[in-house]
């Protein structure tokens, strides 16, 4: 091998471990948390900025031809390690775009606004950071002692570009394969329900940004180290367009594809044109060409294979339940076995065992005359509708409360504001004698109050198993902190919680389903699914959409049993539902609601006896 | 003439330009539910149609038409080669923005592949100063005006008078119930397509014309700005768009000529993040819960 050979193959190698380095960064906020980072590339400048203004002498050195902040002259490796720190930091305002309740698309456009932004601001304010023409004459890593250009030099610099890479590899493997991995991928496949699962989807999305922003920071510094020179050229927002060619062309969400990524787009692809002649068309020819590739890449990979080359890996974790093929008739009573798996599941807790139902202490209900939940005046207007104007109701301990009324009625819309999932026009809802209408979904779910909903919910690229997992309230690996400090941290969590799941799959009958995707699921399973998964979070009180609409009619009453089952255990439920016949053998009392406004509440019996319900529901 | 009324005059052209094209945009948004980045592309290929008249002698207003009728032919394929494809499948929004920008690398850069990456420019005559209510403008400037405020009643007429815009507003609210009442939706997106196709054409046009000089990527930045109309204007919203073009156009002019021109876009863009955090439904539009 010819010494130009080598330096060429060393040079690829160190654009290896930084496109690896920043592939990882933007798997982790792309495939795994379904955040749509289209400025990431600001990360990756912040980082060559940082390590550059931290490298370089004042700015009066070399005859003071460019002029720029800071110019500290500090040794290696503080830049790199200042480049990974405002890589993170920066991505902090990032997250009032994506923090929002924004439409995922909306939010993505407005990070690429960001990064335009951001890149006309450095191109035209000089002084920051001198501006179109960039810096120039960045030191190289500890180039007062070795000789850059040198072979064992390069050497070295491509080592630790791949050391730091396979590092980047290892943390965020940590992070993904960990419980706060499996609450990032329920928030991506959905996250209204993960909020109301008591997912902090702010916090969550943070810490990507900021985890995702640190690695693509680092990854500036490396290479800002390497050519030594930093444009705002260099990082148009096209350059964020090949990076998401590279993760979705590897794998979305798996950290093998990003690497696999890394290596055939922004290395392997755009060196192999290299060998294009550049006689070959006109002047510029060959790279437009190679951006027309790159969008052909990726429009062509989303149609034929949106799951890229190494796709995301499915989590096996039930496949060695207990052998069980009990169909879904089957299904007796969740009673016994369900309330021993609960004590269980509590006894490591402060909580007493026996209690059933583990937050529903018992003194501030009986302070509010009984009720669980109670609302006052409860309002919400949708522009000029009132879908709920004025509504009291009462919801007592133990009870199987209905919660009836034509279509239109506003019944979701109430559900949807004691949950905290809508946001309320006026009025108050009192949970536990505590007025929580000022919280948001997720700490009312924390507090045991959790609702499901009307339309299939699952997680659809989480089995069903995990669907259950990531339910699990105060598990100790669900946190970034958990996360990072490692399996040890959270197995016994871990698998207390598998051993809850399993009872639980073994009592609704869809034990063989647990390494299924929750995708993959019939409507009636996804039904049960949701049900156990909302079991799973230890609630208090249950706020039910329409659980049974679309399940069997057989399994609908099965259904019915056991939520009496675990009314009797403690459990409160509220139970939105226009099948009568059930409404009839389970649910005591019933409110009907109509145009926003409770009708009359009592047992159907009562309710059928009553005019103006029959003729409500008749008209409406 | 006062700093102030010569900002404000070339405030009202670039709020014209920013007006064809942020219509064309909110619309293909509101019927087919795609945030189409490709947008920027389409109008600089339908300019360069423009173009290649123009160098054969043709006159630009001449060529302008046939710009429209390039980008209402392009944006149609556009539409039935790749985005419904993906619908069809049941791709989510996300994965048609990113389809989108797929598509601009493969529009813009396979254009610059063709006509190089020099700047080019239209041969035309300014036409002489006007002056008008204390604005001095050129005569193009003004017939650009004149062409925004003509596309504005149109597109007004269309939605609010004739049965194709109500059928476009009800496949907007709701495609499927519109689906149901027998209007024929697919038709309705492939019209939606074809008309506001042509606005990215006239758009494309009058924009290269404003701008002197334009290259295959010279819409990159403008495409911001007319996101930042859109989103002001409430994403969807013809008259929030008509409205969202006018508020940045005279923003960022007045601010050119007070501040400095460098950071003119920097302002819409500033205003597009501001209203995506404070008000995600726009002036115009429901606030978002």
């Amino acid at each position: 091998m010819t010494s130009a050979q080598l330096y060429y193959l060393l040079n690829l190698l160190i654009y290896a471990g930084i496109d690896i380095i920043a592939c990882l960064g933007l798997s982790q906020q792309f495939g795994v948390a379904g955040v749509t980072n289209f400025g990431f590339i600001i990360f990756q400048a912040a980082g060559a900025y940082t390590a550059a203004i931290l490298s370089l002498p004042n700015d009066s050195a070399n005859g003071g031809f460019q002029s720029y902040l800071a110019g500290w002259n500090l040794p290696f490796p503080v830049p790199w390690i200042g480049a990974a720190i405002v890589g993170g930091l920066v991505a902090l305002p990032f997250t009032f775009v994506v923090g929002r309740r924004l439409r995922g698309d909306f939010a993505a456009v407005g990070l690429l606004v960001t990064a335009v932004m951001f890149n006309l601001l450095v191109t035209n304010y000089r002084p920051f950071l001198n501006g179109a023409a960039g810096l120039s004459l960045v030191p190289a890593p500890l180039q007062g002692e070795y000789d850059p250009s040198g072979a064992g030099y390069q050497w070295a610099y491509a080592a630790i570009a791949l050391v730091l890479a396979a590092g980047a590899y290892l943390l965020v493997r940590r992070v993904t394969e960990s419980p706060y991995g499996r609450s990032l991928r329920a928030m991506r496949d959905n996250d209204l329900v993960a909020d109301s699962l008591g997912k902090n989807l702010l916090a969550q999305r943070t810490s990507v940004l900021v985890l995702g922003g640190a690695l693509a920071g680092l990854s500036g510094g490396i290479l800002v180290g390497y050519i030594t020179t930093w444009a705002p050229g260099a990082w148009g927002y096209a350059e964020t367009i090949v990076l998401f060619a590279a993760v979705i062309i590897g794998g979305a969400g798996s950290h093998r594809g990003a690497v696999l990524g890394a290596i055939l787009v922004p290395v392997g692809f755009e060196e192999a044109t290299r060998y294009i002649p550049s006689t070959f068309g006109p002047p510029g020819f060959v790279d437009d060409l190679q951006w027309v590739a790159i969008g052909l890449l990726v429009v062509i990979f989303l149609w034929f294979r949106p799951q890229g080359v190494l796709p995301e890996r499915r989590r096996i974790i039930g496949a060695t339940a207990v052998p069980s093929n009990t169909p879904n008739e089957d299904v007796v009573s969740l009673a016994g076995p369900l309330h021993a798996s609960r004590g269980a599941a509590t006894a490591g807790s402060a909580l007493p065992a026996a209690d059933p139902a583990p937050r529903a202490t018992a003194s501030p209900a009986a302070a509010d005359g009984g009720a669980v939940l109670r609302t006052v005046d409860l309002a919400r207007d949708f522009g000029g509708v009132h879908a709920v104007a004025g509504v009291s109701i009462e919801v007592h301990r133990g009870t199987l409360t209905g919660l009836i009324g034509p279509n239109g009625a506003g019944k979701s819309t109430l559900l949807g504001m004691l949950a905290g999932t809508i946001p309320v026009t006026s009025g108050q809802v009192i949970y536990q004698g505590r007025d929580v209408t000022g919280l948001p979904a997720y700490r009312r779910a924390r507090l045991g109050l959790v609702r499901t909903f009307q339309l299939a919910s699952e997680f659809k690229r989480l089995t069903v198993m995990e669907n259950l997992l990531s339910a699990v309230p105060s598990h100790r690996g669900d946190s970034l902190a958990g996360a990072l400090r490692g399996r040890r941290c959270w197995r016994r969590d871990e698998e207390a919680a598998i051993a809850r799941a399993r009872v639980l799959l073994e009592r609704f009958g869809l034990s063989s389903y647990a390494d299924t995707y929750g995708g993959d699921l019939s409507g009636g399973q996804r039904r049960l699914t949701e049900i156990m998964r909302v079991l799973m979070t230890e609630p208090a009180m249950l706020l039910l959409d329409e659980p049974m609409a679309g399940v069997h009619p057989r399994l609908a009453r099965q259904i019915g049993a056991q939520l009496l089952d675990l009314c009797a255990e403690g459990m409160t439920i509220l139970m939105v539902e226009h099948e009568l016949a059930i409404m009839d053998e389970f649910c005591d009392p019933v409110i009907m609601m109509a145009e926003g406004t409770v009708l009359a509440t009592g047992t159907m019996t009562d309710l059928r006896a009553r005019a103006e319900v029959v003729e409500a529901y008749l008209v409406g | 003439m006062s700093l102030f009324l010569a900002s404000f005059g070339f405030g009202l052209v670039t709020a014209a330009v920013l007006a064809i094209a942020a219509v064309g945009f909110t619309m293909q948004f509101a019927v087919t539910d795609v945030l189409n980045l490709a947008f920027g592309a389409v109008m600089i290929a339908s300019a360069f149609v423009a173009y290649a008249l123009n160098q054969a002698g043709v006159n630009v207003w001449i060529g302008l038409l046939a710009a429209a009728a390039a980008g209402a032919a392009g944006s149609v394929l556009l539409n039935q080669g790749i985005y419904t494809p993906f619908q069809r499948r049941g791709s989510a929004p996300i994965t048609m923005v990113i389809v989108s920008l797929g598509m601009t690398l493969i529009i813009e850069f396979g254009l610059q592949a063709i006509v190089g990456g020099t700047n080019v420019s239209y041969t035309m005559s300014q036409g002489p100063t006007v002056r008008a209510g204390g604005l001095v403008l050129t005569a193009v400037q003004f017939v650009i005006i004149g062409l925004a405020i003509v596309v504005m009643a149109a597109v007004h007429g269309l939605l609010r008078y004739t049965k194709l815009g109500k059928a476009m507003r009800a496949t907007s609210a709701n495609r499927s119930l519109a689906r149901n009442c027998g209007i024929r939706t697919g038709r309705i997106v492939t019209v939606t397509w074809a008309i506001t196709g042509a606005l990215c054409g006239i758009a494309g046009t009058v924009f290269a014309i404003n701008n002197g000089s334009f290259g295959a990527t010279s819409a990159d930045l403008f495409l911001v700005v007319i996101l930042a109309a859109v989103f002001l204007g409430g994403p969807g919203s013809a008259y929030g768009a008509m409205l969202g073009a006018v508020i940045i156009g005279l923003a960022t002019e007045i601010s050119a000529a007070y501040i400095t021109p460098s950071y003119k876009d920097v302002i819409a863009f500033a205003i597009l993040l501001i209203m995506m955090v404070l008000r995600p439904g726009g002036l115009l539009g429901a606030a978002v819960s």
